[in-house]
Order: C-alpha cells, then sequence, then structure tokens
C-alpha cells in the first residue's frame, strides 16, 4: 500500500505554520488569525448551523485517540434553551505516554485553540468554556492566561466578542496529574471538583455533562482545526491525506529516532517514511525492532508488520494497531520487550483510578505477573495466565482504562512471544497453549 | 459519633491528626481570599474551585496537611472529606512535607528507552537518596513520575510542579543541581520543533531565554 499523504514532501504547515512569534496576539492577527470567527460573527457567511455543517462536512475527526467524527459529536447537542446552561470543555489533559503534540500547539499557537473554542461556541451556542490542561503543564498554563487576558482585552473572547450579540467565557483549568483525567467523564468530574472517577455512559457528555448540563468535550487539536476549516473550506480539509480520516495531523515521534519531535503532516503517511525520513532514521544506525504507533495503550507492531502501514484509523485497523494519538514511539533492536512491557503495566496499575474492581485489581496482577517474569521469576504459563488475565478486564469497567491496559499486555506477549518465553524458567515439560488470536 | 453507631465494629478517629501549621498562621490573606473569590465565580458551584485553591495552599504551606484541607473546605464550604478525596486523588498534591526542590524523574515508556533510569539512578547516587526519599537538608526529594508529555526530549524531569528540564545528560544535572543549591530555578526551556530548525533556522519564539532542540541522547549515554 502507498502513502495517502500525497506530496507530503512540499506539505506547507497550517496548525503550526513556519511563523516568528505566532504564539503573539499581534503577530497571529497579522497572519489572519480570528479572521475566521470575524466572518462567523459580523457577516451573513455563517450562521451557527452552517458553522456545525461545514465541520461535518470536512471531515474531520476527533484527535484525541478515539477519532470520532467532531462535526456529527456537536450536533448531539440537544435544542437550545436559554435555562438550561451548556458547555464546551477543551481536553488539554494530553497524558497519554508518548504524546506531547498538544503542548506543541499550546505553547506555540495557543489563539488557533481559542478561537476553535469560540467558534464551536458559536455553532452550538454556548457561553461557557472550560480549557482542562494538566497540571503538569504549569509553564504553558502562565503562558496560555497571559495570551487569553490579551485575547480578552481586544474583544476576540467575553462579553459580545467583535461587537456582535455573541458572548463567551474562556476559564483555564488546572489539573494536578492524574492520567485517568483524560477520559471525558473523569474530566467533567474533576471540574466539578470531585475525585476524578469515570462515570457510566450513557448518557452521554451531550445529555448529562458537566454539572449534568449538555456538553461537548473535544481534544485541542480537534479545536484548532476548526479556524482553518472555516477559512479555508472544508474541500481543502477533505482534500488533504487519508480520505477517511482526513486532515493535517501533528505525529509526535520519540523514541530511538535521530530527530523525535512533533512534525505536521497529512494524515495517511507511511510509518516508514515517518521514521526513515521525517524523523532522521534510526539513532546510531541500529534496526528497527517495533513501533507503537498512537500511545502506549494502542498494540505493539513488529518492525515486519509495518510494511506500507499509513497512519490513518484504517491502515493501522489492518495491520493489527490503531491510530490512538499518533504519538509515536519507535524501539530499536536492543529493546527488552519485557521490560517494555513491565514499564507500561507499571504506568496502568498506578494511574488506575481505583472505581472498577477487574482495573484496579488486574493492573495490579499485570504488573506483578510480568514483573515476575522480567526477574527471571516466571513460568511459561504466566504467559497465558496473563492473556486470561487480560480477557477478564476489557471491557469490564466503567472506562477504558481496563482495557488500554489490557491491549499492550496481550498484543505484545502475542508478537514477542519468544522473548518472553525466553526470560522464563526453562520447563522440563513443554506446554503449549494456544494464545488469543493476534 | 453517631448515635445509631452503638458499638462499632472500627473505631474512628474522632479528632483531626496533629496540626504541623501553627495555628496563627493557617489563613488566607485577603487577597487570596479574593483570587478564590474570583475562581469561585467561574464555575456554576464553588466545588469547582477546589483544585486550584488546593494549588494554592500548596504554593503557600508547602504541602496539604490536615489543617490545611481543613481552611481549602472552610474557604469553599465543602465537606472536609469531600476535599481530602480531592486532595488525595491527584499526584501532584503532597500529602506529606517533601524537599524544597521536587525532582520528577520521568521514566514512563519513552524515557525509559531514552535513559529516563539512568537519569534517575544517577540523581540518586548523586544526592545518596532513594526515589520517594528526601534529602537530609531538606533541599531535594527524587520521584519517579509516569508520563510528562515531553517524549520528544526525553529523558526529562521536572522541578518541583513546574520547569521542565529537557534532554538530560548526567552533565546537565550537575549544572542544574549546582544552580538549584544557589537558589537559581532555571529557566523556561522551549523545545524547537525539528520543523522549524529547517524552515525558521531554529526556534519559533523569541520571548524564550532557553531553547534546546529535540534530540535522542547519543547511542553511548544510555546503551551500554
Amino acid at each position: 500500500m502507498a502513502s495517502k499523504a500525497g506530496d507530503w514532501r512540499n506539505y506547507k504547515r497550517v496548525l503550526l505554520p513556519p511563523v516568528k512569534d505566532l504564539h503573539r496576539l499581534d503577530v497571529y492577527e497579522d497572519h489572519g488569525g480570528y479572521d475566521a470567527l470575524r466572518q462567523a460573527l459580523t457577516t451573513d457567511k455563517w450562521d451557527p448551523a452552517s458553522v456545525t455543517d461545514e465541520v461535518k462536512k470536512s471531515g474531520l475527526r476527533g484527535r484525541g485517540g478515539a477519532g470520532f467524527p467532531t462535526g456529527l459529536k456537536w450536533t448531539f447537542m440537544p435544542p437550545v434553551n436559554p435555562d438550561v446552561p451548556r458547555f464546551i470543555c477543551c481536553n488539554a489533559d494530553e497524558s497519554e505516554p508518548g504524546t506531547f503534540k498538544d503542548r506543541q500547539v499550546m505553547e506555540y499557537n495557543p489563539h488557533l485553540v481559542f478561537e476553535g473554542m469560540v467558534l464551536a461556541g458559536y455553532a452550538m451556542t454556548i457561553k461557557t468554556a472550560y480549557l482542562y490542561v494538566r497540571g503538569e503543564y504549569a509553564d504553558w498554563i502562565t503562558h496560555m492566561e497571559r495570551e487569553l487576558e490579551k485575547a480578552y482585552a481586544k474583544g476576540y473572547v467575553g462579553e459580545n466578542i467583535m461587537g456582535s450579540d455573541f458572548s463567551m467565557d474562556i476559564v483555564i483549568h488546572k489539573g494536578a496529574g492524574a492520567y485517568i483525567c483524560g477520559e471525558e467523564s473523569s474530566l467533567m468530574n474533576s471540574l466539578e471538583g470531585r475525585r476524578a472517577y469515570p462515570r457510566i455512559k450513557p448518557p452521554f457528555p451531550a445529555q448529562k455533562g458537566i454539572w449534568n448540563y449538555p456538553t461537548t468535550i473535544n481534544n485541542v487539536e480537534t479545536f484548532a482545526h476548526v479556524p482553518l476549516i472555516l477559512s479555508k473550506g472544508a474541500d481543502w480539509f477533505s482534500s488533504i491525506g487519508a480520505p477517511s480520516s482526513p486532515g493535517p495531523v501533528l505525529y509526535g515521534i520519540s523514541g530511538h529516532v535521530n530527530r523525535p519531535g512533533v512534525y505536521e503532516y497529512p494524515s495517511g503517511m507511511l510509518i516508514s517514511d515517518l521514521i526513515d525520513e521525517v524523523a532522521g532514521g534510526m539513532r546510531g544506525g541500529k534496526k528497527l525492532k517495533a513501533v507503537v504507533p498512537g500511545g502506549s495503550s494502542v498494540p505493539v507492531l513488529r518492525a515486519d508488520m509495518i510494511d506500507g502501514v499509513t497512519m490513518d484509523p484504517e491502515g493501522l485497523r489492518d495491520a493489527g494497531s490503531m491510530l490512538g494519538t499518533a504519538g509515536m514511539l519507535i524501539l530499536d533492536q536492543d529493546t527488552d520487550m519485557v521490560s517494555f512491557l513491565r514499564r507500561i503495566t507499571h504506568f496502568y496499575h498506578h494511574e488506575s483510578c481505583g472505581q472498577c474492581t477487574p482495573c484496579r485489581e488486574g493492573t495490579g496482577w499485570l504488573e506483578n505477573i510480568v514483573t515476575r517474569i522480567d526477574e527471571g521469576e516466571g513460568n511459561v504459563k504466566d504467559l497465558d495466565l496473563l492473556i486470561d488475565l487480560c480477557s477478564q478486564m476489557e471491557g469490564r469497567t466503567v472506562c477504558a482504562l481496563a482495557d488500554a491496559a489490557a491491549w499492550p499486555v496481550r498484543h505484545t506477549i502475542t508478537r514477542f512471544r519468544e522473548e518472553f518465553e525466553a526470560k522464563c524458567r526453562p520447563s522440563l515439560v513443554a506446554t503449549h497453549v494456544e494464545s488469543a488470536a493476534v | 459519633m453517631t448515635d445509631f453507631i452503638k458499638d462499632p465494629v472500627v473505631s474512628l478517629p474522632d479528632r483531626m491528626p496533629e496540626p504541623v501549621i501553627p495555628g496563627d498562621e493557617l489563613f488566607f490573606t485577603d487577597e487570596e481570599k479574593k483570587q478564590i473569590e474570583t475562581w469561585v465565580s467561574r464555575y456554576p458551584t464553588a466545588d469547582g474551585a477546589v483544585m486550584r485553591v488546593l494549588w494554592l495552599a500548596q504554593e503557600k504551606f508547602s504541602f496539604l496537611p490536615a489543617e490545611v484541607v481543613q481552611l481549602v473546605a472552610n474557604a469553599l464550604d465543602m465537606p472536609y472529606a469531600k476535599v481530602y478525596g480531592v486532595a488525595t486523588f491527584y499526584t501532584q498534591y503532597f500529602k506529606e512535607k517533601k524537599g524544597k526542590y521536587v525532582f520528577d524523574v520521568c521514566t514512563c515508556f519513552s524515557c525509559q528507552w531514552c535513559g529516563g533510569y539512568d537519569m534517575l539512578h544517577y540523581l540518586e547516587e548523586k544526592l545518596r537518596v532513594h526515589a520517594g526519599e528526601t534529602t537530609g537538608d531538606g533541599l531535594f526529594t527524587i520521584q519517579e513520575a509516569e508520563c510528562l508529555g515531553a517524549c520528544g526530549s526525553a529523558p526529562m524531569l521536572q522541578i518541583t510542579n513546574g520547569p521542565y528540564v529537557h534532554n538530560l545528560t548526567r552533565e546537565k544535572i550537575d549544572a542544574l543541581i549546582d544552580a538549584l543549591r544557589e537558589g537559581n530555578m532555571p529557566a523556561f526551556e522551549s523545545v524547537t520543533l525539528p520543523q522549524d530548525e529547517d524552515e525558521l533556522s531554529g526556534n519559533r519564539r523569541t520571548d524564550v531565554d532557553k531553547t534546546t532542540s529535540s534530540v535522542t541522547p547519543p547511542v553511548s549515554e544510555t546503551v551500554k
């Protein structure tokens, strides 16, 4: 399969265009900033419904990990009732290991996010937006608060934006370190001043969100696309990259490559292009061993599984993984996959919120057993015990954290089984138990 | 104890733990109260502001013992148990006294494979304490942190819930500790986007003093 990203070598960046000091309001204005908002609020070109339609038409899919169509999500909001408040929430909790793209948008182009949020507020007639940023990003919160203040002063946010009768506030909410807050329903609980326990769905946020009022939650990068879609058109957006999930994507590449970092390219890039050409190849000329294409919870791919695989939901699904957040971890030949899995299970054990038993206990057992194997104390049958344990966690909890903890275990073991067996205690009786399908 | 529990199976403490913050220091100033009011006004209920107020309290008292949690609960008119639940849920709120500088060394995933543990162990050796412990002079605490969202500039650490230090090396850690011993917090460090290096020949922000390009450490640093 070929790249779906077209002529990506000549791609011109739009989310993070090459402009010095674009994070400053005056520079942002000079480069067409808040023009889309001005057009929506002060001309007849866009009424709220047509903004949603345009986003729908563009084919934008959420960039937070689940890849849900954004325009469709917006239409789930119930009809406006002046007596019932409604909210927007921007999810900037970004805590999936391997993901660091939203921080770059907040650092280098925060006004694009603010503009996207106000446009979304206009489309859904919402007066209050919360920007939930993880507490670790304290420096970026300070920077954004400074820029948000300027946007208020210039009338891009607040009362009667640009002289229109539309008003909206943006409140920056500072988290305090909990992976689970990236899950939308626990983020809502966290905003309300509770422990961040996920909620059972349904009801979905559009029916009962923050304080049980209708709420729409999108990712930072998703909101950042909205002003671009309105100013350049849905057709422009849908012509970029893979047709099923079009648009620019921020690829966060980390691990054993020469030039790690966040890159903006069309969706549907070949994984091999991203490693060899974009990120400058493998560090120290070593051989590729494994790729985690979208954050720690997506199934890991062996080097021989990435031939012709593109970074879009369908391409990765066919290859046996998921797009997730497009935060890629590249691992070279020297990586010990047992130790790799041990660290992942430690992460999920630490971050399980403790609400559901299969997850609270299961993540702990995953860590214990993988640690046992890593320290040479495990038996081969432990591998099947682990896979059985995964089956008992998946789909049995309120949120998807248990699934996110189970997938890497299941797939790392099935795809690197020899390595795990080699670390186990030698068995006198050859055992062979069928593993679950890859 | 409530009346209807005549013979409790578990005896519950009927009083708060011994306070560690002196009573005459345990208050919010008028200015802080005003700030809290502003935060409260941004949410439909006062509860929404609890995370911000806990942050404020932690900055002021350096950690959150029971009497500080009670102070926050009083300020927001919330039950103590609810505030306590929030304060203990999130990792960044300190429930016990830590060093003046807390090193959250990321060892998750990307950092693990770019030398995060080497950096953690180097710090442990250098400061002669284990992860989770504080040095005898009360200056430094070392902690193992989960992903801090700076995977491209791994390995990295965060200092007391504040600035990030990217692309750690042993030399960088030495310099950092020397600077902190003299009371100099490092400035905000901006990680340059690789595409900006090509198209803008460097970092795009002119208002930051310190920039670093995201490079993996040389193979010799991390691969034995």
